[in-house]
């Protein structure tokens, strides 16, 4: 009896729990959120002095941060939603975060929780890949793994959402980004600076646009069935 | 009419359960708000003053340890990330609960987190219910299993004491470590905390390890990793075999085997 009053009560419990869970719905006729993201002015790519296992990572690096067109197009641009009540179902693919020639690749991504981090090092030196939530002036470890062979890989599951910082705490100059959800619509801005989000629900979004090197920019963004909505943004430097 | 005298039992049993269960749920919320009751005063009467009443670690002892600039990385922990580092669970986890009684029994030396050995045993349970709190993620997150750690029978033995030295090389704890194992290595200057403050490596030839040096507790420090301090899980990349070789030079370089 009280087993059944107990599981009564833990099955209520559940009900109340799952009632705030991302719901996966067919999407028929959705709408989209499509722009271009910019920069105000031109800015320079950094150089990275690099001064840990210089022998095999070499004396410093490219950062990769700033890459811009001619146009002032901005690559490499997360744009992402960060709650969505309800949509259609994220791809179970799982993502790769390779440590190869002292850098991660990828440098920006989007990860789906249920999927996995498949964390590969590819250099003859120890790595490791710390992985954590990025919060205001602190991170929350989620995932400090050690690789000290090369070729070796480590699987673990995505159990926490939001935007992650990944760093390597031998070399301080590596990091990556990524934004992970139970929904499917986050993008990465391409070499023109454009994204595309599809098949959203009809209904207003709170859309944020983040970039390491800049200021993170939030707009809220009207969906309606079967048309494309514009987000296009003009980021300064931070 | 047989079957409807049934179909009426049942009903008056099911809202008769329904009853129970409603009274057995505030039950269950009263226990747990009696709970966090006492957890509260025995937080407010033991730790509020390093933790914080946010149990974002900014106590008044927080200030104090600020002025004086003590060594690096010493300061109350934040709760409110969910990062702990002294557990028996895989990277990425939370504590068991097994592990927040043991540090709030025998704190951490190390770092001027006092011990409670004389706690009541309903009251520590009531301050670790309380400290869950901080973390509001604490009840989504599936609890991890603990790793048990059996020390072999050839633990601190030559031979084994000589494999150990061999994979303090290979897997590189010399880097962060030293070759001496003094903390000194040459990744060890730049190393930052989750909260971005600088973190050194333990210096093994100093004694006292903040978790404990019984050769367990050497063994769960580099096979859960101490998240949040830099110190990476080597769970997936050694076998458990290995990982108590390489406890054995560690005693060697803590001077307690030769
Ligand atoms: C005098 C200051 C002080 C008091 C009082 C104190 N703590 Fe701490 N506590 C610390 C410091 C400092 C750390 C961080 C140690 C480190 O990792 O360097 C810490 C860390 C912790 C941790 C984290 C352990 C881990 O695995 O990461 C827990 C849990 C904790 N304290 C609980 C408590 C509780 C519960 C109380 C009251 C019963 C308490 N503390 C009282 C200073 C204090
Ligand atoms: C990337 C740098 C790094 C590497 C590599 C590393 N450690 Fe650590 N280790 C640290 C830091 C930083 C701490 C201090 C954490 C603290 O004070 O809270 C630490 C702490 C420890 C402790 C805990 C001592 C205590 O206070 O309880 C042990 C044991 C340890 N390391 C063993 C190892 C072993 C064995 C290896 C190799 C398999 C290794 N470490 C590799 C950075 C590293």
């Amino acid at each position: 009896m009280k087993r059944i009053l107990v599981s009564a009560v833990v099955l209520s419990m559940l009900f109340a729990a799952t009632a705030f869970a991302y719901e996966v719905v067919d999407v028929k006729n959705g709408g989209s959120i499509k722009g271009k993201i910019k920069a105000s002015a031109k800015v320079d790519d950094l150089v990275l002095t690099i001064d840990k296992d210089v022998e095999f990572c070499g004396k410093s690096q490219p950062a990769r941060m700033y890459i811009l067109s001619p146009a002032l197009e901005v690559k490499n641009v997360l744009v992402f939603i960060e709650e969505v009540q309800k949509g259609k179902a994220a791809p179970k693919t799982d993502i790769t975060i390779d440590n190869n020639k002292c850098v991660f690749e990828p440098l920006v991504g989007v990860a789906y929780k249920g999927a996995n981090f498949v964390i590969k090092n590819s250099d003859n030196i120890l790595h490791n890949t710390n992985l954590g939530l990025l919060l205001k002036d602190k991170r929350s470890t989620v995932y400090n793994l050690a690789l000290p062979t090369k070729d070796q890989v480590i699987t673990k599951p995505i159990r926490r959402g939001g935007l992650h910082a990944i760093k390597c705490d031998a070399h301080a100059w590596m990091r990556a980004y990524l934004f992970v959800a139970d929904h499917p619509y986050a993008a990465v801005t391409d070499a023109s600076g454009s994204f595309e989000i599809k098949d959203l629900l009809p209904g207003k979004y709170k859309v944020t646009v983040w970039h390491e090197g800049f200021a993170e920019v939030t707009k809220e963004v009207e969906v309606t069935a079967g048309k494309a909505s514009d987000l296009s943004v003009t980021l300064s430097k931070k | 009419m047989q079957v409807i005298k049934i179909s009426k039992a049942v009903f008056a049993f099911t809202i008769l359960l329904w009853g129970f269960a409603a009274i057995t749920a505030s039950a269950v919320f009263a226990e747990e708000n009696r709970t966090l009751e006492l957890g509260k005063i025995v937080y407010e009467k033991h730790c509020v003053i390093c933790h914080g009443e946010k149990g974002d670690g900014k106590g008044a002892f927080f200030a104090v340890v600020q002025e004086a600039s003590l060594a690096s990385g010493i300061y109350p922990r934040d709760f409110t990330i969910g990062v702990f580092r002294f557990r028996s669970t895989s990277t990425g986890c939370l504590p068991a609960n097994d592990d927040l009684r043991r540090i709030i029994s025998s704190g951490i030396l190390r770092s001027h987190m006092p011990s409670h050995p004389d706690l009541p045993e309903a009251e520590a349970t009531a301050v670790i219910e309380y400290v869950k709190t901080f973390f509001a993620e604490w009840g989504q997150m599936e609890p991890c299993k603990p790793i048990i750690a059996k020390k072999p029978a050839w633990l601190g033995m030559p031979d084994s004491v000589k494999k150990g030295e061999k994979l303090w090389k290979d897997m590189k704890c010399w880097e962060c470590h030293g070759d001496m194992g003094k903390g000194d290595g040459p990744k060890s200057n730049q190393l930052k905390d989750d909260w971005g403050k600088q973190i050194v490596p333990y210096d093994f030839t100093s004694g006292a390890a903040k978790r404990g040096d019984a050769p367990e507790d050497i063994y769960l420090a580099y096979t859960t990793g101490l998240d949040g301090s830099g110190m990476p899980s080597y769970e997936d990349s050694m076998s458990d075999e290995d990982r108590w070789h390489l406890v054995s030079y560690t005693l060697k370089l803590m001077g307690l085997v030769k």
